[in-house]
């Protein structure tokens, strides 16, 4: 072996179709809940979108090689602060932490995660920016503690895929978040 | 580091040909080849950053940093340490600056492998074969202190020039020779998520020389028409190609010019094979339209009027007037007409040859240039003892050309290795 280990072509689009098709079934399964928990507000429609949105920039960042974790984390943050900003501006319904923060928290987990699934073997550079993103995504939990959240359930349902996701993470590319924590905060 | 202010103050022009390639070039196109050798041991990555370091001082002409001016780009000392790394990537992928202080080459290792991956506006197969050469014997006496000896290769240090040769040996009054017509662009499926497959086929050099001499070719002569033979049975006819399959061969000018520059000084010959209209349709009789075209078109005229084509444009008043931003935009339009003229490229770099002492702790060297969206597959070769490395990077995703070649080859009973970096399926194992 000469070259460090690559997915086979075949593999790799055995990986996409299947995660596409997780994709789907994870839409169905939000619509679901959402007509059945709270049919008169459509945040299904919002992940779903999120989740357009992200295969389209997966894509696209993997194809380009571009650093796609770090603008996660970019994006993560930048968009959220820029949600509450509106609701507090306009005098703060909420709307921002019990909807919007979720949904963007959920799109990045998902993100994160086929991420590491379709390069886990570069995954040392995206460990670090996967590390910020869980524990972003566990600020809910501070937040249902503090009761500032009316709505608990898209929250809840962030916490559970962040939690997932950093799991799955975990038992993949152990050696690498490890590798990337000593890196990075050496002393 | 304390800084040299001569050093920071040096920089000069890009040569004719490198003038280009920043300009067309992208993450679509890097125009990056790849020089790797294969040592008989692992690495060891701390002495291979010294052996950078002390062959940049060695040869400043590469130490430098891409900058853009009013007009044109140009090349300025880089006073900033290289970066070595190891190979995580596919091969010959875009070198931003950015992540690589600046340097337009990046020396990556893998195992017993050290690759360097130069930026074409930067130097030329040749001249980076020299550079990367002298990395892999400062490498080595650093390693085996005791065998090898910096001292006893001093005399055989090449004195270079950084002229830009093609200003030099152009003839004003040549005129174009290039065939007007559309190539057969290569067809099928490309390889999601910009991945790019890497097939080496190590042929034995002695049974290859034979094979050829009983063919009256030269190595790069045979090797094109195997190439042209597989291209035309594995896709030419199953896509029911009409265009000229046409294969552009690089060629080193330096054989024909006293020249010896750093920098880009090389040419190309296009061989036009126009299967639809003509019976060019078994080996002998491609191996007999090759031959015949290399005689033409590498005759000292021919090389002349190409190479005075590509000057005359760049040294046209009109186009250095105008400004580098809008001269971006004008090549990268050109560019998505002019890359439709060429169906495959193939660069044989030919013999690496390496001082007796250090030979025994070769395998052997590869080169790889960099596929891109129109030329889907490019080839290249180089040898090292009795192995010649044939190389295909490719990014459609299917290998029936490459098990083609290999098959033809193999048929012929000349013995071929293959290595490859696992994106495609092994063609050998296929084959049996």
């Amino acid at each position: 072996m000469i070259y460090p280990q690559k997915l086979n072509s075949k593999k790799s689009a055995k990986i996409i179709y299947s995660l596409l098709s997780l994709s789907i079934i994870f839409a169905i399964i939000m619509i679901t809940i959402n007509r059945l928990t709270t049919p008169n507000i459509p945040w299904a429609a919002f992940i779903n979108l999120g989740m357009i949105y992200t295969w389209i920039v997966v894509l696209f960042s993997i194809k380009r090689g571009i650093n796609l974790a770090g603008h996660i984390l970019l994006q993560t943050i930048a968009i959220s602060a820029i949600i509450i900003y509106i609701d507090y501006k306009i005098g703060f319904k909420g709307w921002s932490i019990n909807l919007g923060f979720p949904i963007i928290l959920i799109v990045a987990n998902i993100t994160m995660l086929i991420l590491t699934i379709i390069s886990y073997k570069k995954y040392i550079k995206y460990a670090i920016y996967q590390l910020f993103i869980v524990g972003i995504s566990l600020l809910p939990i501070l937040l249902i503690l503090e009761g500032k959240i009316s709505n608990n359930l898209l929250n809840q349902i962030a916490i559970v895929i962040s939690i997932a996701n950093l799991v799955i993470s975990l038992s993949l590319s152990y050696k690498d978040i490890k590798d990337a924590i000593i890196r990075n905060f050496h002393m | 580091m304390k800084k040299n202010k001569k050093d920071k103050l040096t920089w000069r022009r890009l040569d004719n040909s490198a003038k280009i390639f920043p300009m067309s070039a992208g993450k679509r196109y890097s125009t990056v080849f790849r020089l790797s050798v294969l040592l008989k041991e692992e690495v060891q990555p701390e002495n291979l950053k010294e052996a950078v370091i002390q062959t940049l001082e060695r040869y400043k002409f590469f130490k430098v940093k891409m900058k853009s001016g009013f007009f044109w780009y140009y090349l300025e000392h880089n006073t900033k340490e290289p970066i070595i790394e190891e190979e995580r990537d596919y091969p010959c992928k875009y070198i931003d600056p950015k992540t690589n202080n600046g340097y337009l080459f990046k020396v990556t290792y893998f195992k017993n492998k050290i690759n360097i991956d130069i930026f074409h506006a930067l130097t030329d197969g040749n001249s980076g074969t020299t550079f990367f050469r002298e990395i892999v014997y400062t490498y080595l006496e650093l390693i085996y202190k005791e065998d090898l000896k910096t001292e006893n290769r001093q005399l055989r240090k090449l004195e270079y020039s950084i002229e830009d040769s093609y200003i030099k040996n152009y003839d004003k009054k040549a005129k174009s020779n290039a065939s007007g017509k559309i190539a057969y662009e290569l067809k099928g499926k490309k390889i999601k998520l910009g991945a790019i497959s890497v097939i080496h086929e190590i042929i034995d050099l002695e049974q290859l020389k034979e094979e050829s001499k009983k063919n009256n070719a030269t190595i790069t002569q045979y090797l094109t028409a195997v190439l042209m033979y597989a291209i035309y049975n594995q896709n030419y006819i199953k896509y029911k190609g009409k265009k000229p399959i046409k294969i552009c061969i690089p060629v080193n000018l330096k054989k024909y010019f006293q020249s010896n520059t750093m920098s880009n000084f090389f040419s190309y010959i296009t061989l036009v094979a126009d299967m639809h209209n003509t019976e060019i349709d078994t080996f002998e009789k491609m191996l007999e339209f090759v031959k015949g075209e290399f005689e033409e078109r590498l005759k000292e005229e021919e090389i002349i009027k190409t190479m005075s084509t590509n000057v005359k444009i760049g040294s046209n008043f009109f186009i250095k007037v105008v400004p580098l931003i809008l001269k971006n935009i004008l090549v990268r339009i050109s560019y998505i007409i002019i890359r439709k003229y060429t169906t495959i490229t193939y660069s044989n770099i030919g013999r690496i040859g390496i001082i007796g002492d250090y030979k025994k702790y070769i395998d052997y060297f590869l080169m790889l240039i960099a596929p891109e969206p129109v030329e889907k597959i490019k080839c290249s070769s180089c040898s090292f003892e009795n192995k010649m490395v044939f190389t295909f990077t490719s990014i459609l995703d299917d290998n029936s050309i490459e098990r083609e070649f290999y098959k033809f080859l193999t048929n012929r009973n000349i013995k071929v290795n293959i290595e490859s970096n696992g994106v495609l399926d092994d063609i050998s194992t296929e084959i049996k």
